[in-house]
């Protein structure tokens, strides 16, 4: 028997075991995943195709769960600066979640979000709000404010983060309604507009500071085709203008199709793959190809 | 399975002591955030002054005067005629009203009013995700939304402490009068007995229960979660952990008033 005293042996040095790929711990539940599937990642290759460019948004081994329910499980991600991205993925797999980690509303369990090569998690306050002024956000339901009108919501960010006098202020708040259709609307509250009233005006919002980084969650749900075409050319034309990194999650294939610069696909918590969205529309990955293609016949069904 | 049980039965016990260490750090938080420059919520603070004022007096008078009148006036006086000691009211109300009924009902009317119109509005704000698009634009809602409520509803609390009080000795007045006397006796042992310790007890209790309050209801709205039917059980929540709270801190408030000053004991 080793003596329990002896201190002369050095005590090996103490490791935290890395999370096993493809394999489910018991002790927490992946949505979308039953237990006794063996390898719930055999689709994920992670492949990251070149974007040849740089990555303002690093995700890196992002973990997060809610209670016992782990949202995203080991998360790589890359968004390639100075193009459009976009996240796809099925219903609730965790991308309005991902946004939240990257502007700091959440934090993750393991891992950490480099934001021009700048950890998230571990700013103060006042640095965060610092690199929150390079954001611009349009939350999944629009997230106006309720006791100020259309104009003002859309005056809110350049009244907080800029000196400019009232008439400039009106000015580019006017042209961004306009843009977005909703010139008539100004006077209008949050809960006398419709859903995809909202939703512009959320989108005019988060453009106004023209930011460096913006997200979109879901900017064309709700929106008729024709004015979610046009709102495509909008992104377009508006990134053309300033540039940055917008990252847009969509489950419309036409807006993937029009805008996208780069795709990633989001499932159980991991990407798939990501690259250039041409490459990706002709993976010959069997869940990226059902994804991207709307089929029924593929590793994703209904439950 | 003997843990699933313990899970079940400890859980929420626990989640109560995190809940309660989480809005004493709000607490903190609302107080550095109220002292620390710069100070953007003075137009948020009176509006929300006004707006529970607006709520809270006429169901303050209502309350504190049929109170007034019921509890402490008509029981006691219906046992004071006992001993033929129905002046004796007016001693016995500072005692009842001014130490434990205003600060009571005060506390009991705000919470329920413009306690839980608090718990909705943050709530709603917080389900419409407008809190979390204030924190992205660098507006701080501890600062901007929580700090001028939880200032208004001390500041309410404690006004409406006094005005209880008025509202609750004419309750008893109603009361003196219901058995015929005449209120000179009911006066003399009021002020006889009244002392400026009872006063700024008073009005200090009900001005601390409004904290309780603003930071429960506070709390609850901006951790709601759910939808509308989590906006709802949020004030529901708010409500009674605001009540436990007030009822506990009253204990408190009493038992050390009592002991540190030793002369309000002594009846005269
Ligand atoms: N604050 C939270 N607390 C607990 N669970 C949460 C929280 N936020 C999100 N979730 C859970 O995380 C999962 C992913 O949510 P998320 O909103 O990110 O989905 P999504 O990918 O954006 O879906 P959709 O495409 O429908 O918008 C959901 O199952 C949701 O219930
Ligand atoms: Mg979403």
């Amino acid at each position: 028997m080793a003596d329990i005293d002896d201190r002369s042996v050095e005590p090996e040095p103490y490791e935290e075991p890395a999370p096993e790929l493809g394999r489910l711990h018991r002790d927490y539940v992946i949505p979308g995943v039953s237990p006794d599937e063996d390898n719930p990642y055999r689709w994920h290759t992670g492949e990251k195709r070149d974007h040849g460019g740089e990555d303002a948004i690093e995700v890196i081994d992002v973990v997060k769960q809610f209670g016992r329910t782990r949202i995203l499980n080991g998360l790589n991600l890359g968004l390639p600066d100075n193009q459009i991205s976009m996240v796809l993925g099925p219903s609730g797999t965790g991308k309005s979640v991902l946004i939240k980690h990257i502007v700091g509303l959440l934090y993750p369990d393991a891992g950490d979000i480099l934001v021009h090569g700048e950890s998230v998690p571990n700013m103060t306050d006042d640095e965060l709000f610092e690199m929150r002024k390079k954001f611009g956000l349009l939350f999944q339901d629009g997230a106006l404010f309720g006791s100020m009108n259309i104009y003002d919501n859309v005056a809110f960010p350049l009244r907080q983060h800029t000196d400019k006098s009232e008439e400039e202020i009106g000015e580019i708040v006017n042209r961004r309604l306009r843009e977005v259709g909703l010139a008539e609307a100004t006077e209008k509250m949050p809960n006398e507009l419709s859903g995809g009233m909202r939703k512009r005006a959320g989108f005019a919002r988060a453009l106004v500071l023209d930011p460096a980084i913006v997200l979109f969650d879901e900017p064309d749900s709700g929106l008729d085709p024709v004015r979610t075409a046009l709102l495509c050319e909008l992104i377009r034309e508006v990134h053309e203008e300033n540039g940055g990194c917008y990252m847009v999650i969509s489950h419309d294939l036409g807006t993937a199709r029009r805008i996208a610069d780069f795709i990633a696909v989001l499932w159980k918590g991991r990407i798939v793959e990501s690259g250039p969205s041409a490459e990706l529309f002709e993976s010959d990955n069997e869940f990226v190809s059902q994804f991207l293609n709307a089929e029924t016949v593929g590793p994703l069904a209904m439950d | 399975m003997v843990r699933a049980v313990a899970d079940r039965a400890f859980l929420p016990a626990k989640s109560l002591f995190e809940q309660v260490g989480n809005m004493m750090i709000l607490t903190g938080k609302t107080i550095t955030a109220a002292i620390k420059p710069p100070y953007p919520y003075g137009g948020e603070f009176i509006s929300q002054f006004l707006f529970a004022l607006q709520l809270c007096w006429f169901p303050m008078m209502i309350s504190t005067i049929a109170f007034g009148f019921g509890a402490p006036g008509l029981q006691a006086a219906n046992f004071l005629s006992l001993f033929g000691a129905l002046d004796r009211l007016g001693g016995f109300f500072i005692l009842a009203s001014v130490r434990e009924f205003a600060p009571f009902v005060t506390a009991v009317v705000v919470a329920g009013v413009a306690g839980t119109a608090i718990t909705a509005d943050l709530g709603a704000r917080k389900i419409r995700e407008e809190l979390d698009a204030l924190q992205v634009l660098g507006v701080d809602p501890i600062k901007n939304l929580v700090v001028p409520r939880f200032l208004a509803l001390m500041l309410i609390t404690g006004l409406m402490d006094i005005y209880a009080l008025l509202f609750g000795i004419t309750g008893g007045i109603f009361a003196e009068l219901a058995y015929g006397q005449p209120l000179g006796g009911f006066f003399a042992t009021l002020f006889n007995n009244a002392s400026v310790t009872d006063l700024w007890g008073s009005i200090l209790k009900c001005t601390l229960f409004g904290a309780i309050i603003a930071v429960v209801c506070a709390y609850k709205g901006m951790n709601a979660s759910g939808g509308a039917e989590g906006v709802g059980r949020a004030v529901n929540q708010a409500v009674v952990i605001a009540f436990l709270g007030v009822f506990a801190f009253n204990y408190v408030f009493t038992q050390t008033l009592l002991a540190t000053h030793p002369e309000i004991s002594v009846i005269k």
